[in-house]
């Protein structure tokens, strides 16, 4: 058993990346591939080539270890401080609180739901087109209804940049490790926009506004600049949002942690997320919009709360 | 009533638009009068023009060279009162500098019809009947609308119409951008005012959210003629999608999953919600309650300032929610839910470029038009620019 224990190690990450594999391809939403190549893989033994082809591969481990930075809840973005609307839900649904968690239950669908159909056609065009990150964040102010939502999307952005220039930069847009061109130009646009965004005096006049710093745009550019690969970056994206709602709920009594990580490591919370990237992987930012109305209200009115934990 | 001052119209150039195309332009012709030099439409739309006897009082204050002319009121209508799935409704407006236009709908809200075979009975009463569809079910049964404004400065638009009301099944999509000048500052600046909502159908009928797609969407752009240059200045944007098209077969078991996995999974016994049996979860009923009609109101530019402030006022002069009154005695009556105490949940945002954003949500359609009508009556810049006329819908 003693000289098992690395080959079951092995064993494990081999199923966990031919499982990250299989995820992949599944979201895929344009076309999806036939799995026959995986299964054959799968069904090979794990040998030690298999071990360096996957895990020794430099944009592997690389990828895997900004995945990991990324979704750390101690990022500092302050993300803690945005219960994202639930707050002003549970001041609006009151008599639901004799049954806290499943009212609970819905806000958390609806909230993935509306994050995904505003959000996340911005996620993946910043990160498939970096370069157009300065137009992406004007139409994602423009298209942000009020205030609210708003003030906790620009003050995430800018901490994102800020914890890209101050820890990431140095390691992740080294020029001597990076190879891979997007990347670069990614790495670049974010110096560009921070620059511009450092530079700005404000609004100029009505018709002429600065850039803001929104989060979603920025955090598709910063996670290609980071190496992740789009289907990781939309997940990770939806994820923390799922885990900043959750921890807002535990924060405001809704439940202990203990049933939020019951509820993060469902597997119907997987399944949400997949449904919801695989909904809006080709939604255009155009084409981006609010899925659900009765959101805009209750985040709107977070300002009306006579007491108030969270910002948003 | 009286006709604007119109020249005679070309035979040939309704020829050229297509089905469902209209195009204004409404232009002001020395000394100060509004004129439309540009109307054209084709069946099954229907503009119809009128200039109303309503003259705004000059403010003093304002009078010379910017004194406002007088607006001119364009009735947007469909043979039939509503649309047919394959209706493609495009309809082209340009306001000149200086003037001002009306737009409402007089038939009332804008029914999206679906024909169905087996109720087609039940569309005997739509006059016109239009040709049947073609084969290709999934491009054609969708409605389409497009309103698209070009504002030019010191110009203003005041469109407030009825809602539009998607029946059962129906399919519909809808994009309204407007335009304005980006040379344009302070006074100058182009006014817009323009609603937008949407009802659960046919209350009467029993129809809650039954329709299959809904979608609005508006945009206002500013552009500099001079440059060319555009830029987006707002984008509001609704989705009402029941989700029932899947992106490929097996979607859908993974969208019953999301549907009724959630709520099994939070470790203790909970009755399920009361759609989860047999009857299949309605999507879009889930994501608009408690409200039976929800809509937007944008406002921009110097006719429509004092109405945002009012509204903006209004807003957070609101009673906050949760708050308590310490002095008294308790009283342990539980406080009622405001989004159901109030009957109209809304909020109001002054968003970038000097826009004022009203979201609203309301039970019913009733409630929303008395409430929208009361606050717009009350500010009454409307009715003192444009006469009571634009308030028709509401």
């Amino acid at each position: 058993m003693l000289d098992g224990q690395p080959q079951d190690l092995q064993l494990e990450i081999s199923q966990l990346e031919a499982r990250l594999h299989d995820l992949r391809s599944q979201l895929d939403g344009s076309n999806y591939p036939v799995k026959t190549q995986t299964q054959t893989q799968t069904q090979t033994q794990w040998t030690t080539d298999l071990y360096n082809d996957k895990f020794q591969s430099e944009e592997i481990r690389s990828s895997l270890h900004a995945l990991l930075l990324l979704s750390d809840s101690a990022l500092p973005l302050g993300s803690f401080a945005y219960s994202s609307g639930l707050e002003s839900y549970l001041a609006h649904n009151k008599p639901q609180r004799t049954n806290p968690a499943s009212s609970f239950h819905r806000f958390l669908k609806l909230s993935i739901a509306s994050i995904a159909s505003t959000s996340l056609p911005y996620v993946l065009a910043g990160y498939r087109h970096p370069e157009t990150i300065e137009t992406l964040d004007n139409d994602l102010d423009a298209s942000t209804p009020c205030i609210v939502a708003q003030r906790a999307s620009v003050a995430q952005g800018r901490a994102l940049i800020g914890v890209w220039e101050r820890a990431f930069r140095a390691s992740f847009a080294a020029p001597t490790r990076n190879t891979d061109t997007g990347a670069q130009v990614a790495a670049s646009s974010i110096d560009d926009f921070s620059d511009m965004l450092k530079s700005d005096l404000g609004d100029v006049d009505e018709y002429d506004m600065g850039p803001k710093g929104h989060f979603a745009p920025l955090w598709g550019v910063v996670c290609r600049a980071m190496g992740l690969d789009l289907q990781q970056t939309a997940y990770i994206f939806i994820l923390n949002h799922a885990k900043a709602v959750l921890s807002a709920a535990v924060r405001a009594s809704v439940m202990g942690p203990y049933q939020a990580q019951n509820i993060l490591a469902s597997q119907s919370l997987q399944d949400t997320i997949m449904a919801r990237i695989k909904r809006e992987w080709n939604t255009s930012v155009e084409e981006a919009g609010q899925v659900v109305p009765a959101l805009d209200l209750w985040v709107g009115r977070h300002e009306l709360l006579y007491s108030r934990i969270f910002n948003s | 009533m009286r006709q604007p001052a119109m020249p005679i119209r070309s035979p040939f150039e309704s020829s050229i638009a297509k089905p469902g195309q209209g195009n204004v332009v409404l232009s002001l012709l020395p000394p100060n009068n509004p004129t439309l030099t540009t109307l054209t439409y084709k069946y099954p739309l229907k503009l119809v023009p009128r200039a109303p006897g309503f003259v705004p009082t000059p403010d003093p204050a304002t009078l010379s060279d910017k004194c406002p002319s007088r607006p001119v009121h364009l009735y947007l209508l469909t043979y039939g009162g509503g649309l047919l799935p394959g209706d493609h409704i495009e309809v082209s407006i340009k306001l000149d500098p200086r003037t001002r236009m009306v737009v409402t709908t007089p038939q009332g809200s804008t029914k999206i019809f679906k024909t169905d075979p087996s109720t087609e009975s039940s569309f005997n009463v739509i006059k016109g009947h239009r040709k049947k569809m073609p084969a290709n079910e999934h491009l054609s049964d969708m409605s389409q609308q497009s309103l698209d404004v070009k504002i030019g400065r010191q110009a203003a638009l005041c469109y407030l119409p009825d809602p539009s009301v998607p029946y059962k099944n129906s399919r519909y999509a809808q994009v309204q951008t407007f335009t304005v000048d980006a040379a344009a500052k302070g006074d100058q600046r182009s006014s817009l005012c323009v609603l937008d909502w949407v009802t659960q159908g046919r209350t009467s009928r029993g129809e809650n959210w039954n329709f299959r797609f809904w979608k609005g969407r508006n945009e206002v752009w500013a552009t500099d003629e001079k440059t060319g240059k555009s830029r987006l200045l707002l984008r509001d944007s609704v989705i009402l999608d029941d989700e029932s098209e899947a992106l490929d077969d097996s979607d859908e078991d993974m969208e019953e999953g999301v549907e009724t996995g959630l709520n099994s999974h939070s470790g203790r016994a909970e009755t399920p919600p009361p759609q989860a049996g047999l009857v299949p979860l309605n999507i879009i009923q889930e994501r608009t309650r408690p409200h039976g009609v929800v809509g937007t109101l944008i406002l921009s530019g110097p006719v429509f300032d004092s109405l945002g402030a009012y509204l903006m006022h209004q807003f957070t002069s609101q009673p906050r929610i949760g708050s308590r009154n310490w002095s008294s005695t308790s009283s342990s009556a539980p406080e009622p839910s405001l989004s159901t105490k109030g009957d109209v949940t809304w909020t109001a945002a002054r968003v970038r470029a000097g826009f004022v954003l009203v979201k609203f949500g309301a039970k019913d359609f009733e409630t929303a038009k008395d409430w929208l009508g009361g606050l717009l009556r009350e500010e009454g810049s409307i009715v003192r620019e444009f006469g009571e006329e634009a308030l028709f819908c509401l």
